[in-house]
């Protein structure tokens, strides 16, 4: 068993679910013969034949609907998106269909679903292809919205998501694909959805993130253990139900918090987490909660790239000033 | 310079307007008592529409969209139809939904207001009604993928307007099914009218039909007033996707002889004298009067008809009136296959806050 | 025009026959008019009009069908049938106008975005608010470390800290807590205004009673103005002047402030004063004195030249509106007839209640005082 980098690790939980439940299809643009543009369904067509890895046409929104319909069928469709900056068309279907037609029907008619995209910037990409838009399909009632931030964490979210029995949007961030590699076991064994992971515990401050930022925390709390200051960092991993919970029970402990998220500030899932610590949290809190998030501009293209996206040092003075607040 | 491509679109049509053969019928309505059925059924539909409109005039039902005058194009498909068939439709499409096996009363709920108007019992596979346009026709072309993949004989039936046809989704959907050769039929309800603007402004394409062309897959049109017409090219495209054909687009021409819906005023916008005059081409009267030349229908099999209609659309209204609203709690209900915990102190306030006229509705 | 269309006929019928027109395009015609007559399945009914208008338009002939919902008579006029102003649902609609006041202007954001809190409240976080209380710790005294003033919790604790060593603090109690609640008050509700003089008291015989003397005097300036021997009530704009002088005598003891009343001084001799004030003392120091003989002054008098000092502004409580001070009787060169000579003075300090007494009855009163004080007996 090797060690494989995340976009090895979604090919190798969809190889599990094509392999183990017949109901499992594979759509998207480019995803069979040329096994995904970021090779994530590398090998499946060749292995589990074109009808159920599917080459589509060039329709994003047709996309979802047809996934709607396969689904609402018996399939368990997986459906990509090629690029986040495409993903929007689908809103209409994923928000007024995917997410409502289990409630509408009263439970008649399901929608097991998964629409998976890769995400986010740091890849040097051309515009519109550096997108993070998991707020947007976090503020729709009925669906899940999840981003894996390593590749045993992708392996088994994906598998949870593919066997849940509703939609869930699946986002996959770009700049982790073969940013690092890891053990992944094709033990077919899928990790909890709805539930924070906390990968590191500590005492003085809580780190909230999720995605490729998850590197730059992880970075962050190294320096910060340098100067003593040992900080808890959590990945959300499930952005939609949110896991606040686990996010609370740290505040409690550490009375310091600070968000941290590549997508724009406002109205970016991290305010929703302090407004949740504010509500049930405040009287834990130290110091006010800092959110360190790409600003409310267009992603710029890549010439400004890393000065867009938040950085260690942002982090760092982050944590800072949320110790000079309170000790 | 050679042509690589060109196209025709055939128009059918059995019976006139004023119900006389204009060619050899079909087989199936050489049998009185077949076309008794879809008499039947396109009376019924009426009167069950006529009622939910004087519902919602009274108070009773919310905003109802008619389907008076295109009884012949629902009838006609949903009776060529089996039951392990799914049927896509978009909001208008009663005439369909009560040969599919969804009750009055099933629907009544849905226009009242109440989301198990759409747990049919009886028409399990079946799509509630759509509102957003022609996003029906991109579920259907999965469903009808679906069916392919699993070698099953089943087809995926959906119907859309004139209107639908200018959105995205009719296109991906047509292209993907045929891409796919997937066992798919659209119909077309061609009733000249999206809201209040008239088909001329709808598109420049001679014919509906013809944006089959587009797709790779078959398209012709059909006077959709005709029952006859509409059953046979129904059968056609059915038989044809299940064996394996390929999609159909059918289009059915007919005319939206009400409003909009229940809140709209026609006659802002269209001559009430056209709209009369449209009314000597309607499916019903038409298909009565054929009947009658044949000596198969008559005043008192009418009248016996009519109260029968009557009585089963009043058993359906009182059966909708008695159902108590739902418990506020339905609202979580079905939300997820289990309710996430963070929504249950969601649902706990609005327990608390139940029963109250709290949004100052008296 | 406005369209009025073929209305339910009930049980179902859903068309009907033209059979009759009763009306025709420019006719007047009144509500419940008869219109038509039409023929249905079951009978032949006449179709009243829904309103009175002239009639614009018929729509069909003898013998057309009409079907439920369609245009049956058109009548001249604006608007049609009530236009709902929507396509789906039940928009609530009505001819209320409102009238709103002009919006706030924006507030101006202020510079650097910190903190944007009232300047005179403490910043602090909820948990650190929550240490002080435990603590017991008044956030005002302590001094904040934080970046942009801001309270943390080990300014808190720095704070607990000092306090501790400096011993726990002295609850006020009693008389002490009580001068702290009516100084408190005198202070927000008065406003004091002060002048100041000297008695040249040289002319009086060895041994006089001052204190005495002192009241005598008070009686002298309450008899030229009267004003200064009243009680205000600030609140409702009240004065009552009273007929009455009681003054209240500040006496000194180490429990605080006491202030016993000498009652209508006036009409008392200076023996009978005097035995009073003795008997009054005495009680107080023995903390004998009973309560109601603590209140109802009319004015007071501070004699703290007993003690030391010359000049003072007291506190006057309400609801008396003036308070004389007496500083150290002491000797002083002063001017007498052109050249300087030294004298026993009495300085004298009257602070009064402004907004009820005038800066020219004080001095009046002051001058009849400071009369009293200097004739020799």
């Amino acid at each position: 068993m090797a060690e494989i980098a995340l976009v090895e690790a979604v090919n190798l939980a969809l190889a599990h679910a094509l392999e183990h439940d017949p109901a499992v299809v594979l759509l998207g643009e480019d995803i069979g013969a040329n096994g995904g543009v970021f090779r994530a369904t590398l090998g499946l067509q060749a292995r589990f034949g074109a009808e159920r890895v599917l080459d589509t046409p060039l329709a994003e929104g047709g996309i979802a609907g047809a996934a709607i319909g396969m689904a609402a069928m018996g399939l368990h469709p997986v459906a990509e998106i090629q690029f986040t900056g495409f993903i929007y068309p689908i809103i209409d279907q994923v928000l007024n269909h995917a997410a409502r037609l289990r409630h509408r029907t009263r439970g008649r008619l399901t929608c097991p679903l998964v629409i998976r995209s890769p995400c986010g910037a740091g890849i040097h990409a051309p515009e519109h292809h550096s997108e993070s838009p998991e707020a947007l399909f976090a503020h729709i009632p009925g669906l899940r919205v999840v981003m894996p931030s390593s590749p045993a964490r992708a392996y088994g979210l994906l598998l949870a998501a593919i066997r849940d029995p509703d939609p869930v949007i699946f986002l996959e961030p770009t700049r982790l694909y073969r940013l690092f590699k890891q053990r992944v076991e094709d033990t077919g064994e899928a990790l909890p959805l709805d539930t924070c992971f906390t990968l590191r515990e500590g005492a003085d401050v809580t780190l909230v993130s999720w995605g490729a930022m998850l590197q730059e925390v992880l970075m962050t709390a190294d320096r910060l253990a340098e100067e003593g200051i040992s900080a808890e960092v959590i990945d959300v991993a499930t952005l939609k139900p949110l896991d606040i919970e686990t996010i609370l029970a740290s505040v409690a402990k550490t009375g310091r918090c600070v968000i941290v998220h590549e997508a724009p500030r406002t109205c970016g899932l991290g305010a929703e987490i302090a407004a949740a610590i504010a509500e049930r949290g405040l009287y834990s809190l130290l110091a006010p909660i800092e959110r360190v998030t790409g600003y409310d501009v267009v992603v710029p293209l890549f010439r400004l790239e890393t000065q867009y996206m938040p950085s260690v040092a942002r982090i760092f003075r982050a944590v800072k000033k949320t110790l000079e607040a309170s000790t | 310079m050679t042509t690589v491509a060109s196209f025709r679109i055939e128009h059918t049509r059995y019976l006139d307007a004023d119900g006389v053969p204009t060619q050899p019928l079909p087989d199936f309505a050489n049998d009185p008592d077949a076309l008794a059925a879809f008499y039947r059924a396109m009376v019924l539909t009426r009167a069950f529409d006529s009622k939910a409109v004087a519902l919602q005039r009274t108070g009773k039902l919310g905003t109802f969209a008619s389907s008076v005058g295109q009884e012949a194009v629902g009838v006609g498909l949903a009776l060529a139809m089996r039951p392990e068939d799914a049927l896509f439709p978009s909001y208008r499409d009663h005439a369909a939904q009560l040969l599919r096996g969804v009750t009055m009363t099933e629907s009544l709920l849905y226009w009242g207001g109440d989301e198990r108007g759409s747990c049919f019992a009886a028409a399990p596979h079946d799509f509630p009604n759509c509102v957003p346009i022609g996003t029906q026709l991109c579920h259907a072309a999965g469903a009808a993928y679906a069916f392919r993949l699993r070698r099953e004989a089943r087809v995926a039936v959906a119907i859309v307007g004139d209107g639908g046809t200018s959105k995205g989704d009719f296109y991906e959907a047509m292209n993907m099914a045929g891409v796919w050769q997937a066992p798919l039929v659209i119909i077309v309800n061609d009733n000249q009218w999206a809201i209040s603007v008239p088909r001329e402004r709808q598109s420049a394409a001679q014919t509906l039909a013809q944006k089959a062309i587009a797709a790779g897959i078959e398209g012709r049109q059909i006077d959709g007033n005709d029952v006859i017409a509409v059953h046979d090219a129904a059968r056609t495209a059915l038989a044809k996707a299940r064996s394996g054909g390929g999609p159909t687009l059918i289009e059915a021409l007919t005319y939206r002889l009400g409003d909009h819906t229940t809140a709209d005023d026609a006659t802002r916008y269209r001559d009430p004298e056209l709209v009369a005059k449209m009314w000597q081409a309607e499916p019903i009267a038409r298909l009565r009067k054929y009947l009658l030349s044949l000596g198969a229908w008559d005043k008192a099999r009418e009248e016996q008809l009519m109260q029968d209609c009557q009585r089963s659309v009043e058993a359906a209204v009182q059966a909708y009136l008695a159902v108590e609203p739902p418990d506020v709690s339905a609202m979580f209900d079905h939300l997820y296959a289990a309710l996430p915990h963070s929504l249950g102190e969601q649902l706990a306030m609005a327990r608390q806050f139940a029963g109250g006229q709290e949004n100052g509705h008296g | 025009m406005n369209i009025f269309k073929l209305p339910d006929l009930g049980e179902g019928l859903q068309e009907a026959e033209i059979v009759e027109w009763h009306v025709k395009s420019g006719d007047e015609v009144e509500v419940d008019q008869p219109l038509v007559s039409v023929e249905t399945a079951k009978a032949i009914v006449d179709i009243p009009s829904p309103q009175a208008g002239r009639i614009a338009k018929l729509y069909g002939g003898k013998g057309d069908i009409v079907h439920l919902g369609a245009a049956l008579v058109g009548f001249e006029g604006e608007g049609g049938q009530a236009d709902t102003g929507t396509v789906v649902g039940r928009m609530e609609t009505s001819e209320r106008v409102v009238h709103e006041a002009a919006p706030l202007a924006p507030s101006t954001p202020l510079p650097g975005g910190g903190l944007s809190v009232g300047t005179t409240a403490v910043k602090a976080t909820p948990a650190v608010r929550a240490l002080a209380r435990k603590l017991d710790i008044d956030l005002t005294m302590v001094m904040p470390t934080g970046p942009d003033g801001v309270v943390t919790s080990s300014d808190v604790e720095r704070t607990a800290k000092l306090l501790t060593e400096l011993g726990p603090p002295e609850a006020l109690r009693g008389v002490r807590r009580a001068m702290a609640q009516n100084m408190a008050q005198a202070q927000s509700e008065v406003a004091a205004a002060t002048v100041i003089d000297d008695a040249d008291i040289d002319a009086w015989e060895a041994g006089a009673d001052v204190t005495i003397r002192l009241i005598r005097a008070l009686v002298a300036g309450c008899r030229a103005q009267p004003g200064l021997n009243a009680w205000f009530d600030g609140r409702s704009a009240r004065r009552r002047v009273l007929a009455k002088i009681d003054v209240g005598i500040a006496v000194d003891l180490p429990d605080g402030l006491f202030v016993p009343v000498l009652r209508d001084v006036a009409h008392r001799d200076a023996a009978d004063l005097r035995a009073g004030l003795d008997r009054m003392r005495a009680d107080v120091r023995a903390r004998k004195i009973p309560p109601e003989e603590m209140r109802g002054n009319s004015i007071t008098l501070s004699n703290f030249g007993m003690i030391a000092g010359k000049y003072a502004a007291p506190v006057v409580v309400p609801p008396t509106v003036a308070i004389l001070g007496a500083g150290r009787v002491h000797d002083a060169v002063v001017a007498h007839e052109g050249k300087p000579v030294v004298h026993a003075i009495l300085p004298l300090s009257l602070t009064f209640d402004h907004r009820v007494v005038t800066g020219g009855e004080a001095a009046r009163f002051l001058g009849a005082v400071i009369q009293d004080l200097e004739s020799a007996v």
